[in-house]
């Protein structure tokens, strides 16, 4: 049990209170601020045997004598194809295919705010009976963030456990099996602690990038200009993000509501995020967005901070435009 | 079984939230409008079926309780149907057996949702709590931790065809122009949440991703708010209501469902397969066999299009396209196009009107009351088309495991 955390975070809240709204009839109305809120502690039942056993770092699955069913997680242990005869514990392997290739899920329900970017897929482990469920699994990689192309079907994958853990689903998640060190593949339970998930490696790139930086420069010396834009950076805070790109590299120094793009790479920078194809950036400066090339994989970003300021940078071009269509962009100074 | 038609149909229209109604008024005005439809009172009804998904939804556990006063019904028998995503259907397939079994002769069928009352404060909008009570659709031990969602579910299966069937769904601008054509539907629908929009193939495919490569933000159902109304009456009460209206009667010439279990797995019937929406299939040819049709008899059908790409499977799974090959939709002009056919055209053989009400996409999708809005619409094309047969389909819960279809038929008018 957690000594510091609450199962509903303490800023989830609303003020009481009944407050004036008007809708599409433009009629005066009400609403109330009000929940409708229960609180568990959750039967595990049946369910025990499963979490003690990740607690004790094992993966257990239940199987049918008669039919030879394997369930992982064991969800019931009373076979349904069999007239409900008792199914009996079996220990399972540390590793499995992916069943189906799996969704990344990038705009979270509430309760998983920060979490976006994951992938979530089903695991099957009991490969070499006939009739196996397959596991509901959190898919993780060392190479930043989940993106297409990653969790396909097939793909082996290795099971890790937590170092800390109390029972929960969230105790192990999977690796893809060509990312483990060979030496620590046979490791059963391998523990989170013993990979290497920070600083992860960023792909080869290979491609110019001149037009690139001339069109985020460009963008940048706009942006400054720019009232909407000014508010979208402010919201970013204090950044600055190295950007590799098409051979080349440069920075972007976010401070004040001011976006600054410097050709030379910094030491200094919170993070990097890069793109082999520069078009990434070229489409970004002229209008687009680069939450959707995170999302189709084209861009890398190391981690869930830098997705974070995605939708804040997706609004700059568009405020610009805006602005500079209406007549509101400040004189070049 | 005794035969039974639709005597009444009526839906509210459809908004992303109703400041002015609660759920009791949005239920009251789609009753209204059924029985208007019907030309008959509440009186004449002999007992009630409500569609609710979710009580979070509604901020009332019995929410159905309050109802019962308000539209009519008081001291009558009344149930109350959840089913997920296809509660609609699923409570309109309690309406017909409760007239089939002869138990009732007239039964008023009325679902809908009040669903974006819900509030995220972290976030300041509706969309994360909307999306975080679906969730809650999902089992507390295994599923809901790891963060699933509605829409990763249903893309998890359309991934999982994708690997079965390439090349078939994951053309973007073969979903694109199925948007653009369901937008100019939604366009006619005088209730529809979107009638005033256009989406042309070229916005949806520069709108942004929700789950990559398969789902674009234009590409999704909506979130509704509204209220619609069937009344279910056997053959008698039926010939009689439509001597009284003067209008051709609908009946309800088959009804099929299945249910695909909660675990995914592979080898036993009591684990869900992947890559199919095997639900669909199974509720579709059940339906087809109880009404004695094929797939090629029907024209018009209103199809529970949580997402194009999971449209296009089931259309597939229906028995409309064949599977891996639903691009057909689009590629040999099965999908009618509405532009040719205006109000009144019949589509050419060969050719389905698909979601002729814009469909959840750009109609309206109330989660208890989706499948009476799509049989509102089905029901309202037979009779200006003269096309004699429609297919009203549903889907839901999780990994859509629920599925659904009942089959109508535009019978004889009824002479004094």
């Amino acid at each position: 049990m957690s000594q510091n955390q609450t199962v509903i975070p303490q800023e989830f809240n609303l003020p009481a209170g009944v407050r004036p709204v008007t809708g599409l009839d433009g009629i005066p109305c009400l609403e109330l601020a009000t929940q409708m809120t229960t609180l568990y502690w959750q039967t595990y039942g049946e369910q025990s045997r499963f979490f003690q056993a990740l607690i004790e770092g094992r993966l257990i699955g239940a199987k049918c004598p008669q039919c030879q069913m394997v369930l992982v997680p064991p969800m019931t242990w009373n076979c349904p194809d069999c007239g409900f005869t008792d199914m009996e514990e079996v220990v399972l392997p540390h590793h499995g295919l992916l069943a189906a290739t799996a969704p990344i899920t990038i705009f979270p329900p509430a309760g998983q705010h920060g979490n976006a970017p994951y992938a979530r897929g089903y695991v099957d482990v009991a490969v070499d009976v006939a009739k196996a469920s397959f596991l509901p699994a959190r898919l993780i990689t060392t190479t930043g963030l989940p993106r297409p192309g990653i969790f396909v079907k097939g793909v082996k994958l290795k099971l890790v456990f937590k170092d800390e853990r109390e029972g929960r689903i969230t105790d192990i998640f999977w690796v893809p099996w060509d990312e483990i060190p060979e030496g620590l593949r046979d490791i059963e339970p391998l523990l989170a602690s013993q990979l290497q998930f920070e600083d992860p490696k960023p792909p080869v790139i290979k491609r110019p990038f001149e037009e690139v930086f001339t069109a985020v420069r460009d963008l940048a010396v706009k942006a400054v200009r720019s009232p909407r834009a000014v508010e979208n950076l402010k919201a970013v805070g204090t950044r600055r993000i190295g950007v590799w790109v098409g051979g080349g590299e440069f920075t972007l120094s976010i401070q004040n509501g001011c976006l600054e793009v410097k050709r030379v790479s910094d030491p200094g920078v919170d993070f990097v995020i890069q793109a082999d194809d520069p078009n990434v950036f070229l489409k970004w400066a002229n209008g687009g967005s680069l939450s959707d090339p995170a999302a189709e994989g084209s861009l890398w970003l190391p981690n869930t901070e830098a997705f974070g300021i995605l939708p804040a940078l997706d609004r700059v071009p568009r405020s610009v435009r805006r602005d500079e269509g209406e007549g509101k962009l400040s004189p070049e100074s | 079984m005794n035969r039974v038609g639709i005597v009444g149909a009526g839906i509210t229209e459809c908004r992303s939230r109703w400041v002015e109604a609660t759920y009791w008024k949005l239920f009251q005005m789609a009753v209204r409008a059924a029985l208007e439809d019907a030309k008959m009172t509440a009186a004449e009804l002999d007992a009630v079926v409500y569609g609710i998904y979710n009580d979070m939804f509604e901020h009332m556990a019995i929410p159905e309780s309050a109802l019962t006063g308000w539209i009519s019904m008081g001291l009558k028998p009344g149930v109350r149907v959840t089913n997920g995503g296809a509660t609609g259907f699923y409570a309109m397939r309690a309406a017909y057996m409760e007239v089939a079994s002869g138990l009732s002769d007239i039964v008023l069928c009325v679902g809908g949702e009040k669903a974006t009352d819900c509030f995220d404060p972290q976030s300041g909008t509706p969309t994360p709590a909307v999306v975080g009570v679906i969730a809650q659709s999902w089992d507390p031990f295994y599923e809901y931790p790891l963060g699933a969602t509605a829409s990763d579910s249903y893309m998890g299966k359309c991934m999982a065809y994708n690997d079965a069937y390439p090349g078939d769904i994951g053309d973007g601008l073969v979903r694109a122009q199925m948007i653009e054509m369901l937008c100019r539907q939604g366009n006619r629908n005088p209730f529809g949440q979107r009638r005033k929009e256009t989406v042309t193939a070229e916005q949806v495919l520069a709108s942004r991703w929700i789950i990559a490569p398969f789902l674009r933000l234009l590409e999704a159902c909506m979130y509704t708010e509204g209220a619609g109304a069937l009344i279910f009456a056997n053959e008698q009460k039926t010939l009689e209501i439509c001597q009284r209206t003067g209008r051709q009667p609908i009946w309800v010439k088959g009804v099929g469902a299945a249910n695909e279990p909660y675990a995914v797995g592979r080898g036993s019937d009591n684990l869900m397969e992947l890559p199919r929406i095997k639900s669909d299939h199974l509720a579709a040819y059940r339906a087809y066999e109880m009404a004695g049709v094929q797939p090629s008899d029907i024209q018009i059908v209103e199809v529970h299009d949580a997402f194009v790409a999971q449209l296009m499977i089931t259309m597939g799974e229906l028995g409309f396209v064949l599977m891996g090959k639903t691009r057909a939709l689009i590629d040999d002009g099965v999908m009618a196009d509405i532009q040719k056919l205006g109000d009144e055209g019949r589509p050419e053989p060969g050719q389905v009107l698909i979601n002729p009400s814009g469909g959840l996409i750009f109609g309206g999708h109330f989660v208890g009351g989706s499948n009476m809005f799509s049989t509102w619409s089905a029901i309202r094309e037979m009779r200006r088309r003269q096309v004699p047969l429609s297919l009203v389909h549903g889907t839901g819960a999780i990994n859509a495991a629920y599925g659904g279809a009942m089959i109508l038929e535009l019978g004889e008018e009824v002479r004094a």
